[in-house]
């Protein structure tokens, strides 16, 4: 990737629904630069758009018209066998519930993307095993998530999300489902992973949750309505309470 | 494709585990595919014991024997004309061997049915007295359990001396060895000189119900005219058997006299005559275990397709979670074909169990009677019913796996029980 180059691009994307007979627009136009290693937020109220745009972020769905460009590939007209495929090596997902099999231990669940990805057995266990030890879970391997706290589920899903080494985490409310302790170590877990090198992008309709990020977007009706950076000196502030 | 080897056996475990969750519901669900596998094993079963009766059958009459008889061992033709066939008589039957040059053995029986046996206070009836030659012993079909056949010397002596079958040995002396005992026959005594090795077959039960004594004994007790006599020929090679019934045939009508026009007034049979009768059976037991099995078949496709169907329903979170990191379509619907086919193959496994179950007591108990009956699945045919019961999984499973690969990963995602 040349350095001039963005790792996302979006321009003019728009996304329609039909909702019976009724056409939603849910997206009108966004375009959007993200590079390398920035640690976004996307705001938005609920209904504003800003989970159509994850979606579309996240290759889980296409662009009604507009161009993606992720990471140096035009994805908003793979099929879909090659966005499975971007999902599997460009994105960790992040999400409000979890989103763990239930009935596989931790180990098994962050081994889940490596499975589809085509490492062997050995190494799948070998990386699924590092990356669970980096959120501090080293000692839960084969608990089941109904075995693990919300924070350590959470962590178990971070863990999942880096595994593959993601060019982008993608992260939707990851705080949503926890107390505000617990969700404060969530966010400084993800500060350390932006701190390592990695890119990540919160949704989130909490301003306590997008102050962590150091640049906040927010969505309106479809459309960006501003983008800003944000003040460092809140963020340490934050970090220092941990 | 080696990049997908990691997917396929995480497609086998977690199909492996899906099953193991709901033991119950799964074995339920596979019952049609349980009683449809149990019925092709039995079936399967029914015809390898058909086939292992045909054949000995046919190593015990000899493939490359010809009979001539008055009567034909299929049965058929018009009722009434065969029986007023002549008699073949002892004097037509010696002429006929005597004839016959393309054969390399020829000997003459004779047959009294439904005869009693007596040794000391028992009896056996029910029974055949053979009177044939000592060339009957020198078949290769002809094996002897202890003692001897009767030689020629005695044969033309008509020694009183007898070679009894296994289910006279057991009728009369239970486990004790019969060599040098002593059993009447209409009231004459004659010498146990030799048993038979158990040869009755589905076909030929009566074999091991049989007592051979010299044919001019036979004679002395049942007289020399008073029965039809069987001449037995037997060919150089199967491969001349067919040369040989021609020669035989024109043989028989010119001892018998037969005018140009007249119709055989005698059969000659062979082994292959009871192969219609093994066809007829074999279609029966193929037809009722094909439509039994297909019903069983069509019961389990409509229940596994039913239960997949809850099964993508409950599953659909993880359906959205697998396409969040990565799995194809592809990916998903291979996963629930295989759950279906694995659903399937453990319902089949159960159903051979079952079968082989019943297999293992039915030839316990009726082995005695039917030894050609086999104790155990032909091993073809398990093979026969895993592979069609992952056919059926495969055909109940592909409609719920389509709409599983269709789902919408953010639909799915978003599902909630």
């Amino acid at each position: 990737m040349s350095p001039h180059s963005p790792l996302i691009l979006l321009e003019q994307v728009t996304k329609d629904y039909r909702m019976g007979s009724e056409i939603v627009h849910a997206l009108r136009g966004v375009d959007l630069s993200i590079e390398p290693n920035e640690y976004v937020a996307i705001m938005g109220p609920s209904g504003s758009g800003k989970s159509t745009l994850m979606n579309i972020l996240g290759c889980l769905d296409w662009p009604t018209s507009g161009r993606y460009i992720l990471d140096g590939t035009d994805v908003s007209s793979l099929d879909d066998a090659a966005l499975a495929r971007i999902r599997n090596q460009k994105i960790g997902f992040v999400f409000q519930t979890f989103n763990l099999l239930p009935r596989a231990t931790a180990l098994k669940n962050v081994e889940l993307p490596l499975i589809y990805a085509g490492i062997s057995a050995d190494e799948r266990r070998r990386r699924a095993q590092a990356a669970l030890e980096s959120v501090g879970l080293g000692d839960r391997l084969r608990h089941k998530p109904p075995e693990l706290s919300g924070g350590q589920r959470q962590r178990v899903a971070i863990a999942r999300a880096l595994v593959t080494n993601p060019s982008i985490i993608l992260a939707d409310e990851p705080t949503g489902n926890l107390d505000s302790k617990t969700g404060a170590e969530i966010m400084a877990l993800f500060e350390r992973i932006w701190r390592e090198g990695n890119t990540v992008i919160l949704v989130t309709h909490e301003d306590d949750i997008a102050r962590y990020a150091r640049r906040i977007i927010r969505i309106r009706d479809g459309r960006i309505e501003s983008d800003a950076p944000n003040s460092p000196e809140t963020v340490e502030a934050l970090t220092m309470q941990q | 494709m080696i990049r997908r080897l990691a997917e396929y056996a995480d497609v086998f475990i977690s199909a492996l585990e899906s099953l193991r969750a709901n033991p119950l519901r799964s074995l339920l669900t596979a019952l049609g595919v349980t009683i449809g596998v149990a019925f092709v094993s039995l079936m399967g079963w029914a015809l390898g014991s058909l086939d292992a009766a045909w054949e000995s059958t046919l190593s015990t009459l000899g493939q490359d024997m010809l009979y001539v008889d008055k009567w034909n061992w299929a049965g058929g033709g018009n009722w009434r004309s065969v029986m007023n066939r002549k008699n073949i008589t002892i004097d037509q039957a010696e002429e006929i061997a005597r004839r016959v040059r393309a054969a390399s053995m020829v000997y003459i029986s004779a047959d009294a049915w439904g005869k009693t046996v007596v040794r000391a206070d028992k009896k056996a009836s029910g029974l055949v007295i053979e009177g044939t030659m000592a060339r009957f012993g020198l078949l290769p079909s002809t094996t002897l359990a202890e003692g001897r056949f009767f030689s020629e010397m005695e044969e033309q002596h008509a020694a009183a001396v007898a070679v009894i079958g296994d289910g006279v040995r057991s009728a009369l002396f239970g486990n004790r060895s019969p060599l040098g005992e002593t059993i009447r026959i209409e009231g004459r005594p004659f010498v146990v000189i030799g048993v038979m090795n158990k040869r009755g077959t589905l076909f030929t039960d009566f074999l091991d119900r049989t007592v051979y004594i010299p044919l001019p004994a036979f004679f002395g007790l049942y007289g020399r005219y008073s029965r039809s006599v069987t001449v037995a020929v037997k060919a150089r090679s199967p491969e001349e058997l067919g040369e040989l019934r021609d020669d035989l045939r024109g043989i028989v009508r010119s001892v018998r006299m037969l005018s140009p026009d007249a119709p055989d007034d005698f059969a000659i049979n062979e082994a292959q005559v009871f192969r219609d009768q093994v066809a007829n059976i074999r279609m029966v037991i193929g037809m009722v275990g094909i439509g039994l099995t297909a019903l069983s078949f069509l019961v389990g496709v409509i229940g596994i397709t039913n239960v997949m169907f809850v099964a993508v329903v409950e599953r659909t979170k993880e359906i959205g979670i697998r396409r969040a990191v990565g799995a194809r379509r592809s990916s998903i619907l291979a996963q629930f074909l295989a759950e279906a086919a694995m659903l399937c193959v453990a319902g089949a496994l159960v159903g051979i169990a079952l079968a082989g179950g019943l297999i293992a007591v039915a030839a316990l108990l009726l082995r005695a009677q039917m030894e050609f009956l086999l104790p155990f699945v032909p091993l073809d045919v398990v093979a026969l019913a895993v592979g069609s019961s992952i056919c059926v999984g495969v055909i109940a499973g592909f409609v719920p796996a389509l709409r599983a690969a269709r789902l919408d990963p953010v639909e799915a995602l978003r599902y909630e029980a």
